[in-house]
């Protein structure tokens, strides 16, 4: 008995030592903790309130030019911004919830597609109601906030896709970069490329948005229409894909690349071509080889339609309804002329969505034309009076596209049952 | 015990500790290796053109976020211990009523997945006011090792002897004074695993941080970590940075946790 | 006193099962019979109070919510607007009609049942392993578990990064010893596989952790005795090791399985389900109908969700159905 009983004091004794450890540690990381929490992304007050933003920039901290301007919008309306940043995928979800429990934010940068879902629900105000004044933005880019011909958002800007080229693969192999204008050009292009031993062209096939987002010009510029998944045309920019990858012009990964790992891939400087949008403009300015962009090519010949990024101002209901005329003010300050160059060249690029400020976009950086033609062409996914019915169609399309290119099934079955499942989802 | 050349042993031990440890030994290399080398193909099996801008980045923002996760893992183990060991002992040896239907219910508790507790957590935290506050994180994040531990308890405490317990009733103890004195020092095997699982599960969270600690001024790592995942581009040796510098603290506390679990505590108790 | 015959003292996985314990019961106090058993009843009550407390304030609502969700149509206007229409079943029938059901039954079957025979195969055979303390034995198990410290989309894209078909240094090896490119993401055929690879690494350690625990607790005198009956290493295992570990077992494997149901940080970041349905489980599909598009249908997701609550539930009443019988027994 003796010798269990001095087993268990014994046991007893480094179990409190082990409990006082752990509160020191406890504390000491407290301590650590509450010290080092100092910073809030609020200035100093401006005695009208706090208005909340949300917008899905997590990588421009409390810190950031961005940040700075977000407040100064606020301290100029007269109020104090609290910012939050979400990532994008995450934000929809925040802001479906906290419109159900009627705890919206005052202003909520909303990915340009999602407008239209969120629009549906009842939870934005239009612009109309507002006051604001859309009549100088583009009517391409502006369309992808219009549901039934009410807007309910102002873009900051847009951005969009174009073929970055690596300058030294494709002098090496005698390609000149101006006769790649349609896709019997660009595939030639990139047989010559393999030939020399380079890799091809690398994209996002991704099985989600991004995915899609990618497909489109290649879709748009066969001709094909979102409302028919499995036209010829469509089956032909799928077949275009798909034949690349059978004849390893592009390389297999291409099937679960996101945009960032495509641009990876190109930053080896082994991939002739890499479809990538503005935001790589300043990181192709420092790679290691010299690189261009043209637009992606349609089939038959032009620059094919590509899709618009970028993000939408938009405005939730509130309770209280006196609110919105500070929220009118502060979005008003972030989309003036200057506002949206200094947006632009924020977020590495953002082309403004005004004529006026495209041009005083130029004066500063005539090197971005290329990439303002690209965004006046561009169309936004939710256009064509698709709103919310193109999230349904997208990822259709994009299990469509994920099934032909993997061999599970043929482009043309493939579609087909993107068609079908579309259909389907948008009864 | 024969005595057999150990080394042997040893050696095999070192080789299955790599093995399962090469995604971690890729991890570091991801984190030296510069954006421009991420796709090399083929990989270089070492950072040869190594950068540190990771490592710069993550000291200079992540560490109030290291910080934050300490306290919650931490606090999350002592809210799961409180909460699970009573419990345990009153399943195993209290013959509380309704013991079925309580493990039933444990078991169930378990099933749920973590995306509907958070969403249904929103609701509730948005009345209780603890949204982005660290207590409303700490007990989200308990739910996940509540219910283990007071299976993990109940299941270990079943098994000590009565002896024990009567010795301190004899001696006079009540309900509490046993549990405090005999029950848990016994216990101490249990204790240190199931504060060994909450710790980790805590520490890992991603899912309530980021439904419920958004705006919130202390937030943990795996939150932190999103600030290199922009919407289209992502600073993948900063995130793994960011990774490698959160597992050196709990790493050690792993390893030197283990050597409690090693010990075979009833041995020394029951033996003559 | 030797109480030493006892082989299942301090075994994890045995509820309630004193029946291992062979010395007679004590004698008890000088209460009376009546008196006694209330008094412990409310000792008991006030222990288990905090978790009851617990378990209704965490789990109810969100359980109840799900449900709610899952028997009204929740268009993401009425889920803002708070006024779905009640439709009974219909959501579980079209989730049951859907062409993603059978397969995602399949990979979710395939993907939890190999996943835990791997699992709990190498966790076992690690912990025997380490069990003899050699050299830096303890230092080794401790590092087994650090996969576990790492966020799951560190892990998920390590090893995505690692079975990447061009650039990923498992082919990189393979291609070294003469074998072709295997399209581990890609491909119909290996998607399923290369999510499981990295689904048995990341539950090694919580495997190796409780079976290890299980073993410390089996008293060597039932080894030495054994041993003076002539039984050697294999024998010794199968015969008084794995018998002896069945309780632990079993709830290692319950918990195994019903941690592996859930899963879907892994397979979603690395293969998001595809290429097309080939590695998309349930709860994967869940996921993806929640968060996963731009449009998201939470009656359905909370359908697939409620559907795997009670796959899970059958396993554990299955459980609890064998541990009864084996308490009787």
């Amino acid at each position: 008995m003796r010798g269990m009983r001095n087993t268990v004091i014994r046991l007893a004794k480094s179990a409190r030592v082990a409990a006082f450890v752990g509160v020191v540690a406890l504390s000491g990381a407290a301590l650590t903790a509450c010290s080092s929490a100092g910073n809030s992304s609020g200035t100093a007050s401006t005695g009208g309130g706090t208005y909340t933003w949300w917008d899905p920039y997590p990588q421009h901290d409390a810190s950031s030019d961005w940040a700075k301007r977000v407040d100064a919008c606020g301290t100029a309306a007269g109020v104090t911004i609290k910012r939050t940043a979400y990532d994008t995928t995450a934000l929809t979800n925040q802001a479906l919830l906290s419109a159900q429990e009627g705890t919206s934010p005052d202003v909520i940068l909303l990915d340009n597609p999602a407008v239209s879902t969120l629009a549906d629900t009842g939870m934005l105000n239009t612009t109309q109601e507002l006051g604001l004044d859309t009549s100088s933005i583009d009517k391409n880019l502006l369309a992808a906030g219009v549901v039934k011909d009410k807007t309910y958002g102002i873009p900051i800007g847009a951005n969009t896709l174009a073929l970055y080229y690596n300058k030294k693969i494709l002098d090496a192999v005698g390609v000149d970069p101006a006769t790649i204008t349609s896709w019997a050009s660009l595939t030639a292009a990139l047989a010559k490329v393999k030939a020399a031993g380079h890799k091809g062209i690398t994209f996002a096939g991704i099985g989600t948005e991004e995915g899609s987002f990618q497909f489109l010009p290649w879709f748009w510029g066969a001709g094909a229409n979102l409302k028919q998944l499995d036209s010829s045309q469509a089956v032909a920019a799928v077949t275009l894909w798909k034949d690349w990858l059978a004849k390893g012009y592009a390389p297999n990964s291409v099937i679960t690349n996101s945009q960032n790992t495509t641009w990876e891939e190109f930053l080896t400087g082994n991939f002739a071509f890499g479809e990538n949008g503005t935001w790589q403009v300043d990181s192709a300015a420092k790679a290691g080889f010299p690189t261009g962009i043209i637009q992606i090519p349609a089939e038959n010949g032009g620059a094919a339609p590509a899709p618009t990024g970028g993000e939408f101002l938009t405005a939730p209901v509130q309770k209280a309804t006196g609110r919105y005329a500070t929220t009118k003010k502060i979005i008003n300050c972030m989309t003036t002329t200057d506002g949206q160059v200094k947006t632009a060249t924020t977020f590495a690029y953002y082309i403004p969505p005004t004529a006026a400020g495209q041009q005083q976009l130029l004066a500063q950086k005539p090197d971005l034309k290329a990439w303002v033609d690209a965004v006046k062409s561009a169309k936004g996914r939710t256009s064509d009076n698709l709103g919310t019915d193109y999230p349904k169609i997208s990822q259709a399309m994009w299990t469509g596209v994920q099934k032909a290119l993997s061999g599970s099934l043929s482009p043309k079955d493939a579609l087909v049952g993107a068609q079908q499942a579309a259909l389907k989802a948008t009864r | 015990m024969t005595s057999r050349p150990r080394w042997w042993k040893t050696a095999l031990g070192v080789f299955f500790t790599a093995l399962m440890l090469f995604p971690v030994y890729w991890m570091v290399n991801v984190s030296f290796t510069k954006t421009k080398n991420m796709r090399a193909d083929p990989p270089h099996w070492f950072p040869w053109d190594a950068t540190t801008e990771g490592y710069q980045a993550v000291f200079h923002q992540q560490m109030p976020a290291l910080a934050t996760s300490l306290l919650i893992g931490f606090g999350s183990v002592a809210l799961t211990l409180v909460i699970s060991a009573p419990a345990g002992y009153a399943l195993a040896k209290l013959r509380l009523r309704g013991t079925g239907s309580l493990n039933f219910i444990l078991l169930v508790a378990q099933m749920i997945p973590a995306v509907v507790m958070a969403m249904g957590f929103y609701a509730i935290y948005l009345r209780l006011g603890w949204l982005n506050t660290i207590v409303g994180l700490i007990a989200a994040d308990s739910t996940v090792a509540v219910p283990f531990g007071v299976l993990l308890f109940t299941a270990f405490m079943s098994g000590i002897p009565e002896e024990l317990i009567q010795a301190a009733k004899i001696d006079g103890a009540n309900t509490w004074q046993t549990f405090r004195s005999v029950i848990l020092p016994v216990c101490r095997n249990s204790i240190v695993t199931v504060s060994l699982f909450a710790f980790l599960w805590a520490w890992s969270d991603f899912v309530f941080a980021s439904a419920l600690d958004r705006n919130g001024s202390m937030i943990p790592i795996t939150l932190g970590i999103y600030k290199y995942i922009g919407s289209n581009t992502t600073e993948w040796n900063s995130i793994m940075a960011a990774a490698v510098v959160a597992s050196v603290p709990a790493a050690i506390l792993l390893v030197v946790a283990q050597r409690y679990v090693a010990a075979g505590v009833t041995a020394g108790a029951i033996k003559d | 006193m030797r109480a030493t015959q006892t082989p299942a003292v301090g075994s994890p996985g045995t509820p309630g099962a004193e029946a291992a314990i062979t010395s007679p019961p004590p004698a008890s106090g000088g209460l009376p019979a009546g008196r006694r058993i209330r008094s412990t009843q409310w000792a008991a009550m006030a222990f288990a109070a905090p978790l009851i407390v617990y378990l209704v304030a965490f789990y109810a609502f969100p359980l109840y919510r799900n449900i709610e969700l899952s028997v009204h149509d929740y268009t993401i206007r009425a889920f803002v607007q708070g006024n779905a229409e009640f439709v009974g079943l219909a959501n579980y029938a079209d989730i049951i009609t859907s062409q993603t059901f059978l397969p995602a039954l399949r990979n979710t079957a395939l993907f939890t049942a190999v996943s835990i025979a791997f699992q709990y195969t190498i966790g076992l055979g690690l912990a025997v392993f380490f069990r003899n303390n050699f050299r830096l034995s303890g230092v080794l198990r401790g590092m087994f578990l650090i996969p576990w410290l790492l966020p799951l989309i560190v892990s998920a894209s390590t090893w995505s990064w690692m079975l990447n078909s061009d650039s990923g240094i498992v082919n990189s090896v393979l291609q070294a010893f003469g074998i072709g490119q295997i399209n581990w993401l890609t491909s119909p055929g290996m998607a399923l596989v290369s999510v499981i690879i990295a689904n048995i690494w990341l539950g090694i350690p919580f495997n190796l952790v409780i079976l290890y625990s299980g073993l410390q607790n089996i008293s060597p005198d039932i080894y030495e005795a054994a041993s003076l009956d002539g039984a050697s290493g294999w024998k010794r295992f199968w015969y008084i090791t794995f018998p002896l570990l069945r309780p632990v077992s079993a709830i290692t494997l319950l918990l195994g399985l019903i941690y592996t149901l859930k899963v879907v940080d892994v397979i979603w970041i690395m293969t998001t389900g595809g290429p097309g349905d080939v590695s998309t489980t349930l709860a994967v599909w869940s996921y993806r109908e929640a968060f996963g598009t731009g449009q998201p249908a939470f009656s359905p997701a909370s359908a697939v969700g409620n559907l795997l609550i009670l796959i899970a539930l059958a396993f554990g009443v299955l459980y609890l159905y064998v541990q009864r019988r084996e308490d009787v027994s």
